[in-house]
């Protein structure tokens, strides 16, 4: 490309005259985002665009999953006049579906940070155009787990009990117990993943105020907070990101190890194993990947983004899910060896439980959805590439990696080292519609905040354009990437 | 003579560093040279002295902050307000970690916001000297000059490509309503924090209607019992029948003793105190104040009414039938008999 003259802008910049180099030109283009620049201002209206279309679609999905969310929020008003025994919570399983939930929403949001925070610092560049997807789903997961342990309290309007003030009784919140630690760890991320996105969002919001008029140019008006650009704001800026990338990675891990404590520090059957902290992050960063893929695969169709998201970022994350697969086999393989090398009757009851018993379905369909299915189809680069496989893939990962909650919680729950009081936990209707509503929850929010915000961060994209290129190496081709410091 | 601001756009970063190493040979000092762009580009590809924020000092701050924070949650409150239990730490340190690790991220992380704000001035409502096209990948240069050389200065960002100009005036004060802003933001987390101690504090009751009382639940000794599964081994012991006594008592012995005083501190030591006089740290805001169990009045009672205040609770102590087997109640008596004054 030494015949390029770099004065010409990025976009503009022509073909070589050598045929069989242009070819190779033209191949590379086709399959990476950042070797494919366009004007800005085209990027620009290719993101800005789809946020105007509200077309019959997105109404009827806006009806049907707030009708939902208003479900929801109308049953747990019911529960709150009526109280928990209208769920199926009774002895000896008294935390289930609630913290089924809570646990797997809190799955969701780490694949967010880690992509945009984790992948960042490593700088891996197919994360660009993913981040922001990434991020805003952290949050909105996050939102939807922290309203579960709410409303798991019961009398969910005595929340403030975990807010570190003394109440009228004079009594402060115990930090030494695994309640508040929570409590404290999802503050912490949830507040600092929202920063966190909204950093990364301010020079999109400048971006999105330039091109817009009427009501959405004085909201991101405001919201950009009168970003320009300028040499001083950009250096501010990439230090925070640095700040917030490398102190919310620790606080992920964090998050998840303490809410995977919730259970190993009692001492229950099932629960009390040493391996679950890592075990409960791996499952996470799992679940969470998969929630991204499918993502990534409806925000393409529904917000047309076919030109950002593109076969080499699925081919990226269905990878990394498969590397989270093999993780997760190893981690609980390791759950399951030690119990069963044990020997001791609880936990050999549990195990001929979810081998032998009542549960046994749940077990295998999550033996298959977490493992089987992931190791017989990712090794393969077509079907990582291919999204109808990747959506069916990505469906029964969200599937099995519920169930391991599910059979943690209440299943574990119903055995313990006393016979007369073994149960099974059935759910009933009222927390069942909870749980839909909470999945419509993040939906709503979703697709609430894809017509509002810029769900590509455009500026990411164009920065990788400007220091990724192609370097002639004897006949060929190859992509090479600037890496200041 | 007045200074003028100067805004050009250039397509790329070459010309622009080019213009920014014109405009310093003009005599136009680096720090009257802004550049606007929609990616960050580094100082030195524009030819740009490297500058340093700040903005690592709030992270630090922030820190210690919060690592303060930690440390009052999990120590001082210990302190202020102990409870103290037999065989516990009041401030037991891995679990202070964890609490401790939280509030210092959450002190970096939200200082790091706050001084991403500051350091930047934001927010800034009213217009400034700016182009949208810089968003469209272009890059402004803006350069403040003496009037007089502001013909030259024009000229050379027209020379090296600047396709669109703008001019400002720098005396002009931005008015940046910064005042307005951060006193709504302290108002703000005033009024969260009273509405919470109002409530807190029960200044606001909250009567929330509910018929928890009517539903639909199985309490303890209710019925219908869980069926015992086919592997369940059928209870064969002794069983309680109303009117006649719980137990036997276990007679006084040293093991009899030493296992109630292990039982006193976890269970009756948080309200009775360590020496069983009553003047814990939480008995003491107690009204009426919990019993001086080293008291004649107390240690004159027969040993079967202490068993039934255990079991049952009296005035505000509840009942710790749940907590303590008969057996254990026994011991506890045993332990409670040598605080005798």
């Amino acid at each position: 490309m030494s015949e390029q003259r770099m004065d010409r802008p990025l976009w503009r910049r022509p073909m070589p005259k050598d045929v069989d180099l242009a070819h190779q030109v033209e191949h590379e283009r086709r399959s990476h985002l950042l070797l494919d620049p366009r004007y800005p201002l085209d990027m620009d209206k290719n993101v800005l665009d789809p946020m105007y279309r509200t077309g019959i679609q997105f109404w009827i999905a806006f009806v049907i999953l707030g009708g939902v969310v208003a479900l929801y929020l109308g049953t747990w008003l019911y529960q709150m006049l009526w109280g928990l025994g209208i769920t199926g919570l009774n002895r000896p399983v008294m935390w289930a579906l609630y913290i089924v939930n809570f646990v797997y929403f809190i799955g969701i949001g780490h694949a967010g940070t880690f992509i945009s925070a984790a992948l960042r610092v490593l700088k891996i560049e197919w994360r660009r155009p993913i981040s922001r997807a990434a991020e805003t789903l952290t949050v909105f997961a996050l939102i939807a787990a922290a309203m579960f342990p709410i409303v798991h309290l019961g009398r969910s309007w005595k929340f403030y009990w975990l807010l570190p003030i003394p109440n009228q009784r004079q009594i402060w919140p115990s930090f030494h117990s695994p309640l508040l630690w929570d409590m404290t760890a999802i503050f912490t991320y949830l507040s600092c993943s929202i920063l966190f996105a909204y950093i990364g969002l301010l020079p999109d919001l400048a971006m999105a105020r330039d091109h817009t008029g009427g009501w959405r140019h004085r909201m991101y008006d405001i919201l950009a907070l009168g970003w320009r650009g300028t040499e001083r704001e950009w250096v501010n800026h990439e230090t925070a990101l640095n700040v917030f990338s490398y102190a919310i990675i620790p606080v992920m891990f964090s998050v998840h190890t303490i809410v995977s404590w919730d259970f190993a520090m009692a001492i229950q059957p099932g629960w009390h194993h040493t391996v679950f902290g890592p075990y409960f992050v791996i499952g996470a960063l799992f679940s969470g990947v998969a929630a991204v893929i499918l993502v990534m695969i409806i925000a393409r169709k529904g917000m047309h983004l076919e030109y950002f998201l593109r076969a080499e970022h699925f081919d990226g994350m269905a990878k990394f899910l498969l590397i989270l697969s093999f993780s997760w086999a190893y981690f609980y393989f390791n759950d399951y060896l030690v119990p069963w090398y044990g020997q001791e009757p609880v936990e050999k009851i549990l195990q001929q439980l979810f081998s032998q018993g009542i549960l046994a379905p749940l077990w295998f369909l999550m033996l298959f959805s977490n493992i089987v299915l992931p190791w017989a189809a990712l090794w393969s680069k077509k079907i990582r590439t291919s999204i109808p496989a990747l959506f069916f893939i990505s469906v029964f990962v969200q599937i099995g990696m519920y169930i391991e909650r599910y059979l943690i919680i209440p299943g574990s729950l119903g055995r313990n080292e006393l016979p007369f009081s073994w149960g099974l936990y059935i759910p009933h209707l009222p927390e069942s519609l909870i749980t839909v509503g909470a999945f419509c929850l993040v939906g709503f929010l979703y697709i609430v905040f894809s017509r509002i915000f810029p769900l590509i961060p455009v500026w990411e994209v164009y920065e990788g354009q400007v220091m990724r290129g192609l370097r002639r190496i004897g006949r060929a081709l190859v992509p090479t990437r600037i890496e200041p410091d | 003579m007045a200074d003028i601001l100067l805004l050009g756009l250039l397509h790329e970063a070459t010309p622009s560093a080019e213009t920014i190493d014109q405009l310093r040979q003009l005599g136009v000092p680096d720090e009257n040279i802004t550049v606007m762009s929609g990616i960050p580009y580094r100082a030195e590809m524009l030819g740009r002295p490297r500058s340093r924020g700040k903005l690592i000092r709030f992270s630090l701050g922030g820190a210690i902050g919060g690592l303060v924070l930690g440390v009052f949650l999990t120590a001082v409150i210990f302190l202020l307000y102990p409870l103290v239990q037999g065989g516990q730490p009041t401030i037991p340190i891995p679990p202070s970690l964890i609490v401790l690790f939280e509030t210092t991220m959450l002190g970096t992380m939200w200082a790091t916001f706050l001084g991403l704000l500051l350091e930047n001035r934001f927010p800034i409502f009213k217009s400034q000297l700016y182009d949208p096209r810089v968003t469209e990948g272009h890059i402004g240069v803006l350069v403040q000059v003496d009037e007089t050389l502001a013909g030259q200065a024009e000229k050379v960002l027209v020379d090296n490509g600047a396709h669109h100009m703008s001019r400002g005036d720098p005396s002009q004060p931005i008015d940046t309503r910064h005042g307005l802003f951060w006193s709504g933001v302290v108002a703000g987390l005033v009024i969260i924090t009273v509405a919470i101690l109002l409530i807190a504090y029960d200044v606001t009751k909250i009567v929330f209607p509910t018929n928890m009382a009517n539903q639909n639940s199985v309490a303890y000794v209710q019925g219908p019992r869980l069926a015992a599964p086919v592997e369940a081994i059928p209870i064969q012991g002794p069983v309680l029948i109303a009117g006649q006594p719980a137990s036997q008592p276990v007679p006084v012995s040293n093991d009899s003793i030493q296992r109630g005083e292990v039982l006193f501190g976890i269970i009756c030591q948080v309200c009775h105190g360590k020496t069983g006089d009553g003047n814990s740290p939480v008995g003491s805001f107690f009204s009426p104040h919990p019993a001086d169990l080293t008291s004649d009045s107390i240690q004159s009672l027969s040993d079967e009414s202490i068993f039934l205040v255990i079991t049952q609770g009296r005035a505000l102590m509840p009942s710790m039938a749940e907590n303590l087997s008969p057996e254990e109640r026994w011991d506890v008596i045993n332990y409670v008999r040598t605080l005798k004054k």
